[in-house]
């Protein structure tokens, strides 16, 4: 109780939350809450490039379809692939490094020398690399960003456990004879949970704009799929008379990774009790 | 001894993680449906054209011949040959490294100009309005799309208000290279219009990779100037009756500036990664471009070889930055 | 100048030759008194300078200023000339051509170009396998081709090969004795000529960095005299953003750049009053490859129906901007041997759904590979898709990069239902539209909608022996026809080009081989 209203007193992570919650209605709603629900694939050329007005609120793109309509159904599309990114990342990274920090044998540092390899390179280059291999396709997005972002979840998980392994608690459970299994899952796992979650909100925001980018350099879903970033990339062709083209969909992916890192940051802030007493003397 | 110990540590680290690298890109373009042979060969060709070109480049060999062969070439300092350019990789790679270098440099610059006192301050007037502006500009920074940023920024800078170019890294050409780096060479001639215009492309670009890196640095200084604030050395020292402005600048910036610093690694590998769709948007004719129009191509070798020499380069600076903070940091020593 | 001697600054000077001694820095060559300068700014990287490893439209301004070749192409309609080739005789079987060379012609190092250079061009082709290798491969053998003395050049068909002087405009002569000296393990000279230049052509390299393209000056030493008012200096430059090519043709900053834009932006350099057009029909055909060899696309229902659904007025009119015109079948409009009174499909659902019903194969989702990268043909694989929706057919859009399509194209198994592209002009004879595309002999090379026609194949190879053009035309009108009523393709438009220059731009010079490019042609204000 006292956690919750702490969480409800900070703005930023409030201001997180409604941004969310925001994008989840808008891609709940999207059939009643759009002007042109059909424009998510079909459109009218004859109103193509139309400036935001009266019955196209934020204007139409090259085909002439409308860019609100899209928008909105495009929040489908940037919910399921930052939700399937992360979860598959979390699904390798964090049994991995649960492993390799409960055990302390060859495949610990082994698996830390992989993940060094997977660092080496900047996260971008490698998802390019996969992405444009594989064809550009959402469920080849989804793979390209969760086989280069695991790493991030199976580091920090490895060294939380790493050092919690002699934590008098573990130990215990040890002792009364639980099994590895169980003491993983039950007492390391629990402990671990708090970074995990603030790593995978913060981590959400960063697969959004990973998306984006390999939408916008054309490695994205294929068209006429909404996905933001394309619709950024189609618009160069038609600036500056067609501003109005990427204007929405870029402010689209700015406030939903600004609302996934303010909550990942609010949360933090709420979690980690050394922040909390820091914001206490302030 | 320590710092020995560590550097040779981590150089002996290196081949192994960047021959995993190498695997990995290896594996990863060579699986590809795409047949750069194909491409090569152009429209029309006949079959018996795209067999010879594919038996040329060793394309028809099986993959693990292929990646010891690669392997094998880059052991003897040779990154092999683009298929695209027909030029030995390292070349291309060299000849565009000064591009994306003068602009990491000027964006990390001017990021660390900015970001850090903007980050001590905040810290300082913690809760002021001063605080939560700094707060939402990085955040927003952090939460902005490079390439979004990038079009926006031409479309008010270049195409409305014709202030600077859409693209591109100077008017017409460039200095011959001395160093390579346009706004050092063209001052070294002595060439003030060409070194002028080469600001003025440089501007865009740099501003759009400084925004995230500013915001990064921010933050990290903002939280490393908190943490020491509230340690108790900071208290135990305030105790003592030491003046505040003794203790902000002698302890409090000192170790900020040292948390910092730690961050440049990371914020360098951002650029870098930045660099790819920066560059792209500016044409700017430097790695990034490289990689990405490598990718598109299927130019496995030039592909390969930006990965590894990126890689390379991530991986000295983060040993760089290492060392670095345990020099500067006597708790770490 | 100072000149660097270490190697990976050596290599980085990328400077051709001598030209640029003395000069400090290529500013001042722009505000060298009395040279007119005329900058081209290109939607495509000039990455590769050797005239016989490409083959494209995007970088034919390095061949056809820099390089001469036995013909040549003017005008529109185009017309081959005689150019490095004064004379020719063509033996009653079609077999044995005989190309007197014009006797006075230099290359750029002074020396002069023999039939010996010509020789060792087509031999050269013949060996690196690349880029217009294709045209030549199945009609030239390696060491057929013969000098005579140094004038004389003589090509030894293995077969009649009706379009062989048209092909010859891609025989680009490269200075044998330089390329010679700078070759590497046998490459023949391939790596050297990727960033030199060793040609004949009425512009000699001055600079050139792929990143930013080449620079040119007029050879005054070529054997055409040039008309007054040629252009002294020329530049090429890489710009990829259509903004950026707009912008700089607004504020002078270019001459002239692509004559393919949207638009809206030709609306908009035209309001700027610092630009005029030059218009033309060109012949650059965009179509729908369909593949034959796959169910249900083996049904020339389906494809009826598909070629009902497409909107061809949305598209041509609205989406582009009536910047094409309709183009009922292969062959471009303006191009002899397309039949002028051919009626195409149009746009009709109800039809669409009525041939649809009369497809005997089961029907199931189809697949286009779209370019990415290229607006014009991910808007027309919405297009089609959209208007398949209406008509109650499934139609999936996959964008792809040219380098992962164009392997599948050869490939019936993994080949796309339907692939939204265009087929350039890179010789103006119907073969070019009708023989390398639907011959079935051409199957994995050129031929990629796996379409297959007795009456077709018959027809082309005919074509292809008999050389007068009034015989051939009516060959090629049956063949348009016959793609037509099968729907080989789904046939769209023809483009037109809407050149852009600067007002100091007297006049130009049109021919759809290389729209403007060949600037030998252009007149320019001092």
């Amino acid at each position: 109780m006292k956690t919750l209203r702490r969480l409800a007193r900070d703005r930023a992570l409030l201001a997180g939350v409604v941004i969310i919650s925001l994008l989840v209605l808008a891609a709940i709603f999207a059939t009643p809450l759009a002007t042109f629900p059909s424009h998510v694939s079909s459109f009218d050329p004859s109103h193509r490039l139309a400036p935001p007005g009266g019955s196209f609120w934020l204007g139409t793109d090259r085909m002439g379809a409308d860019i609100y309509s899209r928008l909105l159904f495009g929040a489908r599309l940037t919910i399921l692939i930052s939700i399937s990114a992360t979860a598959i990342a979390v699904a390798i990274g964090v049994p991995l490094g649960l492993l390799a920090g409960y055990y302390d044998r060859w495949f610990s540092d082994a698996l830390m020398r992989v993940s060094d390899v997977f660092l080496a390179v900047p996260q971008i280059v490698l998802a390019i690399a996969i992405a444009q291999t594989l064809g550009p396709a959402i469920q080849n997005v989804i793979l390209a960003l969760s086989a280069t972002y695991w790493p991030f979840w199976a580091r920090i998980v490895y060294a939380e456990t790493r050092s919690l392994r002699n934590e008098v608690f573990i130990e215990a459970a040890v002792a009364m004879g639980a099994s590895p299994l169980r003491v993983m899952v039950m007492h390391v796992l629990p402990s671990n949970a708090s970074s995990i979650i603030v790593r995978t909100t913060i981590g959400m925001g960063g697969t959004i704009l990973a998306a984006a980018s390999l939408g916008f350099l054309g490695l994205g879903a294929p068209p006429p799929t909404p996905e933001w970033g394309r619709m950024i990339a189609e618009s160069r062709e038609f600036l500056p008379q067609a501003w109005w083209y990427a204007t929405a969909p870029g402010i689209a992916i700015l406030l939903v990774v600004m609302g996934f890192n303010l909550l990942g940051d609010g949360l933090r802030d709420a979690i980690d009790p050394r922040i909390r007493r820091g914001a206490g003397r302030g | 001894m320590r710092l020995i110990a560590l550097a040779l540590r981590r150089c002996l680290w290196m081949p192994p993680t960047l021959l995993g690298l190498t695997l990995i890109v290896f594996s990863v373009s060579h699986i590809i449906p795409a047949d750069p042979a194909r491409v090569l060969a152009g429209e029309n060709a006949p079959i018996e054209q795209v067999e010879a070109l594919r038996h040329r480049y060793g394309l028809d060999l099986p993959l693990p011949q292929q990646f010891l062969r690669y392997v094998s070439d880059v052991v003897h300092g040779s990154l092999g040959t683009s298929l695209y350019t027909q030029r030995p990789v390292i070349d291309d790679l060299l000849e565009r490294l000064p591009a994306t270098f003068e602009l990491a440099l000027y964006a990390i610059f001017l990021a660390i100009l900015l970001g850090l006192p903007l980050g001590v301050v905040s810290a300082l007037k913690r809760n002021s309005w001063l605080d939560h502006a700094v707060r939402l500009v990085t955040i927003t920074g952090l939460a902005m799309a490079a390439f979004w940023l990038a079009i926006l920024l031409q479309l008010l800078f270049s195409m409305e208000w014709n202030l600077t170019p859409v693209q591109g890294r100077i008017d017409g050409w460039g200095p011959d290279p001395i160093t390579g780096f346009y706004t050092v060479d063209t001052l070294i001639r002595g060439d003030f219009p060409m070194f002028f215009s080469a600001l003025r492309y440089l501007f865009l670009p740099m501003i759009t990779l400084a925004i995230p890196a500013t915001a990064t640095i921010a933050r990290f200084t903002r939280a490393g100037v908190l943490n020491v604030m509230n340690s108790n050395f900071v208290f135990y020292q305030a105790a003592m009756g030491l003046p505040r402005r003794v203790v902000i600048w002698k302890y409090i910036l000192r170790s900020a500036l040292i948390g910092t610093l730690t961050q440049i690694g990371l914020v360098f590998g951002n650029l870098l990664a930045g660099a790819v769709v920066v560059e792209t948007v500016f044409s700017w004719p430097g790695l990034g471009t490289f990689a990405y129009n490598s990718i598109l191509q299927s130019d496995y070798n030039a592909i390969m070889g930006f990965t590894l020499f990126t890689g390379s380069v991530f991986i000295g600076v983060n040993l760089l930055v290492d060392i670095a903070q345990a020099v500067l940091d006597p708790r770490g020593r | 100048m100072p000149q660097d001697t270490t190697p990976a600054i050596a290599r980085r000077t990328l400077l051709a030759g001598s030209a640029l001694l003395g000069m400090a820095s290529p500013f001042h060559v722009a505000r060298a008194a009395g040279r007119t300068r005329y900058i081209t700014a290109n939607n495509n990287p000039y990455d590769i300078l050797d005239p016989h490893q490409v083959f494209d439209i995007g970088r034919i301004a390095i061949r056809l200023n820099m390089y001469d070749a036995l013909v040549r192409w003017v005008d529109n309609p185009a017309k081959l000339d005689m150019w490095l080739a004064e004379k020719v005789d063509i033996s009653a079987d079609g077999l044995v051509y005989t190309f007197t060379l014009h006797p006075n012609v230099k290359f750029h190092d002074g020396s002069a170009l023999t039939a010996t250079d010509v020789v060792w061009s087509m031999e050269r082709i013949l060996a690196i396998k690349k880029g217009a290798y294709g045209l030549f491969s199945d009609v030239v053998k390696p060491g057929s081709t013969k000098a005579l003395d140094a004038t004389h050049v003589q090509f030894t068909l293995t077969k009649p090969f009706a379009v062989f002087m048209a092909v010859l405009s891609e025989l680009w002569v490269v200075n044998s004795k330089v390329v010679k000296a700078n070759e590497k393990n046998g490459d023949w000279g391939a790596e050297w000529l990727t960033r030199n230049e060793a040609g004949s052509g009425g512009y000699r390299l001055k600079r050139f960095d792929p990143a930013i393209g080449f620079q040119a000056e007029r050879f005054p030493g070529h054997f055409k005299p040039f008309g007054p008012g040629a252009i002294d200096d020329a530049d090429f430059r890489v710009s990829m953003e259509t903004a950026t090519r707009v912008l700089g043709m607004i504020k002078g900053e270019f001459q002239t750049t692509d004559g393919y834009m949207p638009a809206e932006q030709v609306e908009r350099m035209k309001a700027s009053g610092n630009v005029w057009f030059k218009e033309a029909e060109s012949i650059r055909t965009f179509y729908f490859i369909m593949n034959h060899s796959k169910t249900p696309m083996n049904d020339v229902n389906l494809r009826r129906a598909l070629c009902c659904m497409f909107d061809y007025d949305g598209f041509n009119n609205n989406i582009l901007g009536g910047t094409v015109v309709r183009n009922p079948g292969i062959i471009p409009n303006p191009m002899w041997g397309a039949p002028k009174d051919l009626k195409g499909y149009s746009y009709d659902i109800d039809k669409a759904k009525w041939y649809l019903s009369q497809v005997k194969e089961k029907l199931r989702p189809l697949q286009i590979g779209a370019m990415a990268g290229y607006p014009q043909s991910e808007q027309g694989a919405q297009m089609l898709q959209a208007g398949a929706a209406k008509a109650g057919l499934e139609i999936k859009v996959v964008a792809e990069p040219y380098t992962t399509i164009a392997p599948k194209l050869d490939d019936p198994d993994r080949a796309h239902d339907l692939v939204p592209l265009w087929r350039s002009a890179y010789f103006a004879d119907p073969h070019n539209w009708t023989g390398y595309l639907f011959n079935s002999k051409n199957f994995k090379a050129g031929n990629a909608s796996f379409y297959k026609n007795a009456r077709v194949d018959e027809l082309t190879e005919q074509a292809l022996v008999v050389t007068d053009q009034e015989k051939r035309r009516p060959l090629y009108e049956e063949v348009s026809r016959i793609l037509v009523d099968e729907a080989a393709g789904l046939f769209v438009n023809n483009t037109k080009f809407y050149g852009p220059y600067a007002k100091s731009v007297k006049s130009v010079r049109f021919c759809p081989i290389g729209d403007t490019q060949d600037i030998r042609w252009i007149e320019m204000n001092a």
